[in-house]
């Protein structure tokens, strides 16, 4: 690229930048006007204690004023409509990916930007849209659930929120290409056929969200733990709040390796010592990412086991069947995250000792998995009526899916299968069934259900709703049953060509991914129709004011704590 | 003890029971009894194998023979023999990968890393390529290798 396309590239974005700062700027500084005036028309001396007595823990639909109001529910909102878009702009890159493959040699994307993609459709999903959502949805519902008392950090949440979102920007026109793992020395290379030129302002990116992600989870244990009603003990703490618990525990133990590790990354760009062939230092960078990016993979599925142990009961008629295992489960799951980043790397040259080490931990990952699908199963089992409302069917969808993909995952954890099936296709089927399945499905089950709050009473199209749950259900099996069986017979992930006797594996694979395409343009539109429309039921939403449950004597009392 | 709790337990101690037996299985087959068709990167050159150097750089495999020939992104090895591969890189992280005969092994600059391995006893043709994410012309370091 030449010197005069970078600069028209850089000053267009500037400017476009430039506009829709200015324009946030004069609706923020209107709405906080009137804000202040209507507080003072009230009697407060200011806004913010204005904001807390009027606005918190009461349901909160999406207008401006969610920009400078720092209470949770409207830091909530941001994380949680910041991470949709994300959502929607990977998915477009992974729909694009996928529609290249057609045919063995690369047809409409060309190399340096199918790495492009790949690299962005992994690092948006994981590190922007599930962790955005997570702390966008325990942001919303916590405070209602544990009765906050009190909300009186919002503005380190607030700078929280804003660094995320730069860092998100930046990662998006860095147009870096060293996937979402960056392994070092080939993210050390700053050109088109390497991690890409600006690769240097991915890695600044990636720093700035962890640490906007790292302020904001200690910011939430701290409403969790101390700003708590005296009503809700420790015992009867709702489920959804305990995965919260336990994802921030997760993610703020385990990012400070991989901010290390980012932070002597761009020091090698100026100084290459740490993580180059000469130091026989390369694997080093390895390990200090997977420590962290295994957790980081349960921390993108933790909070949607929460929100389906709060659903589950809701459209069940029926209490969850053991509190305590439930909680049980979730605990360990975050206890042994920590102890299997090593499965990531067998066959680099770890050993025999510690390949079945960390092989063994990771078959001891099933046992809180285990316990987890148990219960569920157990609640369904026992269950009264059960209401087949399109939040259900998702919540069974990725039930069924977690399960399918579990299994294929510990397979893979063995290490003399892992060494046919790392690298292929496997990989990406079996985490491809639980992120679809949980993350992207429990996230449309808890929008579908808090839709009516966000949009102040307004409901969507069931049928529409349901064309999207099934089309999302159905586009992820076919995706990642293609792959699974196109990777057992060897077809390697991560390429924008492949040997052609793979094609039929890949088409089905195409099909597959753009079913679930179509099927989230379907809730787009759907949710698009249903805000023009005038609303026409109240805001209330059944996570937040949950209906009466029949009481039952053992366990602790779950659906919000109620 | 509760009812809810015996049922827990039961199915707690099934899934563990379960999981032991693999994990007890997986133990032996890698430390013990080697299968003919899969490989292994943990026993060090006893069998007297034939040494191949493996140099993988962007975007090909190098593989040095024992007499000294060279060849890229074509391996050429005799059935019914055992082979010791040398793996390393020259720039950045790659990962050899011979799916049908269970092969693979990353090749990382500044580090050495062997696998024996046994080729089937059978004439035949089988691709590699690289696994592992290595820039632009990653899904070209490919070849095929061909028994004989």
């Amino acid at each position: 690229m030449s010197t005069l396309s970078i600069l028209i590239e850089t000053t267009v974005i500037l400017s476009v930048v430039f506009v829709v700062l200015a324009y946030l700027y004069y609706k923020l500084s209107t709405a906080k006007m009137s804000l202040s005036k209507a507080a003072d028309a009230k009697g407060y001396e200011d806004s913010e204690s204005y904001v807390t007595d009027m606005m918190a823990g009461k349901p909160r639909r999406l207008d401006w004023s969610i920009l400078y109001m720092n209470d949770s529910k409207s830091i909530g909102l941001r994380f949680i409509f910041a991470s949709l878009i994300f959502l929607f702009i990977g998915g477009a890159f992974g729909v694009m990916m996928r529609l290249s493959l057609t045919e063995p040699v690369p047809t409409i994307i060309q190399p340096e930007v199918y790495n492009v993609l790949l690299t962005e459709h992994a690092t948006i999903m994981i590190y922007l849209f599930t962790v955005g959502m997570s702390l966008g949805l325990g942001f919303y519902l916590i405070p209602t659930q544990i009765k906050a008392v009190r909300d009186n950090m919002g503005n380190i949440t607030s700078v929280a929120f804003w660094l995320y979102l730069v860092g998100g920007i930046f990662f998006v026109i860095s147009r870096s290409a060293f996937r979402w793992y960056l392994y070092p020395p080939l993210s050390l290379q700053l050109a088109p056929y390497g991690a890409g030129s600006d690769a240097w302002l991915g890695i600044l990116a990636m720093e700035l969200i962890f640490i906007g992600i790292s302020m904001a989870s200690i910011v939430a244990l701290k409403i969790i733990f101390l700003d708590r009603s005296k009503e809700v003990p420790l015992s009867r703490l709702p489920l959804f709040t305990w995965s919260i618990v336990f994802t921030l525990i997760m993610l703020i133990s385990s990012d400070p390796p991989i901010m290390v590790a980012l932070g002597m990354l761009f020091y090698d760009y100026f100084n290459p010592v740490f993580f180059t062939a000469g130091s026989h230092n390369v694997l080093l960078f390895t390990d200090l990412f997977w420590f962290w990016g295994h957790p980081i993979v349960y921390i993108a599925i933790l909070p949607f086991f929460g929100i389906i142990y709060e659903l589950l009961p809701r459209f069940s008629g029926t209490k969850i069947y053991s509190y305590n295992s439930g909680v049980f489960g979730l605990g360990l799951l975050m206890v042994l995250s920590e102890l299997v980043w090593g499965h990531h790397l067998q066959n680099s040259g770890l050993g025999l000792n510690w390949d079945l080490f960390f092989s063994i931990a990771s078959f001891a990952v099933v046992i809180p998995s285990a316990i987890t699908v148990f219960n569920w199963i157990a609640t369904l089992w026992t269950a009264t009526s059960i209401r087949l409302t399109t939040p259900m069917i998702l919540v069974l969808n990725g039930i069924i899916d977690f399960i399918i993909g579990g299994i294929t995952g510990v397979m893979l954890a063995n290490t003399s299968v892992n060494e046919i099936l790392h690298g292929t296709y496997a990989v990406t089927s079996h985490f491809h069934y639980v992120f679809v399945g949980i993350s992207l499905g429990i996230t449309l089950a808890a929008f579908y259900v808090l839709f009516p709050t966000f949009s102040g009473g307004r409901t969507y199209d069931e049928r529409l709703a349901r064309w999207n749950a099934y089309l999302v259900a159905f586009g992820s099996l076919l995706m990642s049953t293609s792959w699974a069986i196109g990777g057992w017979l060897g077809m390697p992930r991560a390429v924008d060509g492949y040997f052609a006797w793979f094609q039929p594996y890949q088409v089905g694979a195409i099909i597959g991914g753009v079913i679930i395409g179509i099927g989230m343009l379907v809730f787009l539109y759907n949710i698009a129709v249903s805000w023009w429309k005038a609303p026409s039921t109240d805001m209330d939403n059944i996570i937040e004011n949950p209906p009466e449950i029949p009481s039952d004597t053992s366990g602790g009392a779950i659906g919000g704590g109620r | 003890m509760e009812k809810k709790t015996k049922i827990e337990a039961i199915f707690m101690l099934l899934i563990i029971v379960i999981l032991g037996i693999f994990a007890a299985q997986q133990a032996y087959v890698s430390a013990h009894e080697i299968p003919n068709s899969i490989a292994t990167q943990y026993k060090g050159n006893e069998s007297g194998a034939t040494q191949i150097h493996v140099i993988g750089a962007q975007w090909s495999w190098t593989f040095i023979y024992a007499n000294g020939t060279k060849s890229v992104d074509n391996l050429t090895l005799q059935a019914n023999t055992t082979y010791q591969l040398v793996v390393t890189s020259q720039d950045v992280i790659h990962d050899l990968y011979i799916g049908h005969i269970g092969v693979q092994i990353y090749a990382v600059p500044g580090q050495t890393n062997t696998l024996t391995f046994t080729t089937p006893n059978h004439p035949g043709q089988y691709f590699f390529e690289c696994v592992e994410y290595c820039g632009k012309d990653h899904y070209l370091m490919r070849g095929i290798m061909t028994v004989t």
